[in-house]
């Protein structure tokens, strides 16, 4: 009996003290205030990996951590909540200086973000919200408004203004960035005495399928109204792309925006066809800046100046399609 | 104690033909119902050949996913399958092979994985759920390795004009379908093959005890399944003009719903190659008739749910009657 109860008491002692260890060890290594010389620990965590800029994103923060000597946890969401946001909560639990989050909205991180602010571990990001949040020391997206002015923009040139023109928006509500510019280009279109095509904002249901869908529904619409459609304007690419393969097969003369760069798009710019433009989002440029204030919070525990910032992008139509490097080429 | 007898109403004939005729009746009232609300667009030329043209490449999915079915199995692995085979030729074109050695390496590819979901299902008896979703899952895995999780364009002309060209003014993937759907119904109606795979799929235990090699009979029938969503998934990144780890992914549910939705055309209930025909026809119909008309795309999704229970309904009361 004695032996029993001296067995239960060491165990007892021995899981105390790995317990006491546990948390001694908690946090990571180099904090925000340059403390000790253990490497300054970041945890990276994306949904969007297997999309082209989600690919490229993971490989450009692995060379940023490699340069500048963080010990780096990468978290490769594939579009499964479920899966990734508890990896991340796990490694946070393990201890880390910074979170980078790139490409995934704070909608659907709650429990990550509720994670980290309990380990009292500050979140960086790039485009993961379309609005400013606390969930984030940063977040920096491209201006969605600004988008939208200058596809317009490129319409109304095209088509000698906007006025009675009928027009055609296609979004994606589960795609927060594509659902607020959608919104503001159907706004905006509106505003300007435009007719929106079908009443209404076009909705995708799934971006794998983005493209098959904008073609049968501009493929369909076409056919109900010949002559009905002076223009597309679409949230992203590979949408666009099927919204312009359904005018080229019908004969229509309507034109299409995007929104992406993609290489396939800019060929298709270059190549004169219904495709007019498309928008170039600097995301190279944004992920340094993230990264300099990452490196600003490590060296001094210096926090970004505004917790939101939304940069300019660029138009891609014609006369600069040849110059811009295509989002999936980074 | 006492017991009560509910007495069983006898179904009227009309109520066993809107059982028996449910699904043909409904693509009927829906043609009817569009043709109302449009007439001037919903049954011209023009708009006939669109509704055929978005679903020649389900329909070749569909008519793969028959062969599964009419065996007593099914395949969740088709559309991924479709977009690795699509992929594949498209990677191989463009690192450049001449197209028809892409394309017979990409049929390759899809009987590969059909011969390998016939070999799990029915030589190690794994339940072709589970399968075809372990499949299913490696496979998009392969899609996304050989297109480096990009689109692949800028693929020959020669290879698009499958999917894009025209033979009297009708896109030659409504021809290669037509052609694949014939073929199919001839084998799983005159064939040995066709009336063996009947048979497994009605009751396995009297088919082998009659002497008739289940364990091949079902391999055959996942392997040309595989074969024929290779068909389907060329023919889309020709129709494209591009191959994607993801592009026809709703092909999968489509399929098995156009099946389902075909079941309920034979009296029998079992999956059969017009009654998937009519499926399709019945989805590309609706989605076209409420695209006319302008209805919301989230609106159609429920619809089209709302009709595969009314027809997965219909089948069952008709297999009870039986």
């Amino acid at each position: 009996m004695r032996r029993r109860t001296t067995g239960i008491a060491a165990l007892v002692a021995v899981a105390a003290l790995a317990l006491a260890g546990c948390s001694s060890s908690g946090g990571g290594g180099g904090t925000g205030d340059g403390g000790d010389d253990a490497p300054f620990k970041v945890i990276a965590f994306t949904s969007g990996n297997q999309t082209p800029i989600g690919a490229w994103w993971v490989k450009a923060v692995q060379a940023k951590a490699d340069e500048n000597g963080w010990d780096l946890t990468m978290i490769q969401g594939d579009f499964d909540f479920q899966k990734m946001n508890p990896q991340v909560e796990s490694a946070i639990g393990q201890g880390a200086d910074a979170i980078f989050d790139g490409f995934t909205d704070y909608a659907s991180i709650g429990s990550i973000i509720t994670a980290a602010k309990d380990a009292d571990i500050p979140i960086f990001a790039m485009d993961s919200g379309t609005e400013a949040t606390d969930a984030f020391v940063v977040n920096i997206t491209t201006n969605q408004q600004g988008l939208v002015d200058s596809t317009l923009g490129a319409l109304d040139e095209s088509l000698g203004g906007l006025e009675g023109k009928n027009i055609m928006v296609i979004g994606h509500d589960p795609h927060p960035g594509i659902r607020l510019r959608a919104s503001l280009a159907e706004k905006d279109l509106k505003a300007a005495g435009a007719i929106i095509a079908g009443g209404e904002i076009q909705k995708v249901k799934s971006p794998a399928t983005g493209r098959t869908e904008a073609l049968a529904i501009v493929a369909d619409y076409l056919t109900a109204h010949p002559d009905g459609l002076d223009a597309v304007w679409v949230g992203w690419d590979d949408a666009a792309l099927g919204a312009s393969k359904a005018i080229d097969e019908a004969g229509s003369d309507a034109k299409v925006t995007g929104s992406d760069a993609t290489s396939e798009a800019i060929a298709a710019i270059e190549a004169g066809g219904s495709f007019l433009a498309t928008i170039n989002q600097p995301w190279p440029e944004v992920l340094d800046t993230v990264t300099d204030d990452i490196i600003a919070f490590q060296k001094d525990g210096t926090m970004p100046a505004e917790n939101f910032v939304a940069v300019d992008t660029t138009l891609v139509d014609k006369a600069n399609a040849a110059d811009i490097t295509p989002s999936d080429k980074l | 104690m006492t017991t009560t007898n509910v007495p069983v109403q006898p179904r009227t004939s009309i109520g066993k033909f809107l059982v028996q005729g449910g699904t043909t009746i409904a693509l009927l009232a829906l043609i009817v119902f569009f043709f109302a609300m449009r007439p001037d667009v919903f049954l011209t030329f023009t708009n006939v050949r669109n509704i055929l043209f978005q679903v020649s490449i389900l329909a070749i999915v569909a008519g793969a996913q028959t062969l599964v079915m009419v065996v007593g199995d099914f395949d969740l692995s088709l559309a991924a399958t479709s977009s690795l085979s699509g992929s594949a030729v498209a990677s191989l074109m463009l690192g450049g092979m001449p197209m028809a050695p892409a394309i017979l390496i990409g049929l390759v590819v899809g009987l590969l994985i059909g011969i390998g979901n016939g070999l799990l299902v029915a030589y190690l008896n794994l339940s072709a759920f589970v399968a075809t979703l372990a499949t299913m899952t490696s496979v998009i895995g392969l899609a996304y390795l050989v297109t480096q999780g990009t689109t692949l364009f800028n693929l020959p002309d020669g290879f698009n004009a499958l999917g894009q060209g025209r033979l009297l003014n009708v896109p030659l993937p409504v021809y290669i379908a037509i052609a694949i759907a014939v073929v199919l119904w001839a084998v799983l109606r005159f064939t040995t093959t066709g009336r063996k795979w009947y048979a497994i799929g009605g009751n396995v235990e009297v088919s082998r005890l009659s002497g008739i090699n289940v364990r091949r009979g079902r391999l055959m029938a996942f392997a040309a399944a595989g074969l024929i969503s290779a068909v389907a998934g060329i023919l889309l990144a020709a129709r494209l003009g591009s191959g994607s780890a993801v592009q026809g992914s709703d092909n999968l549910l489509f399929s098995v719903a156009a099946v389902f939705l075909g079941m309920t055309v034979i009296k029998s209930g079992q999956a059969n190659l017009v009654g998937t025909m009519v499926g399709v026809a019945i989805i590309g119909v609706m989605s076209n008739g409420l695209n006319i008309l302008g209805v919301n795309s989230y609106v159609q999704q429920v619809v089209t749910g709302l009709i595969i229970i009314a027809a997965v309904t219909l089948s069952g009361l008709k297999t009870r009657e039986r």
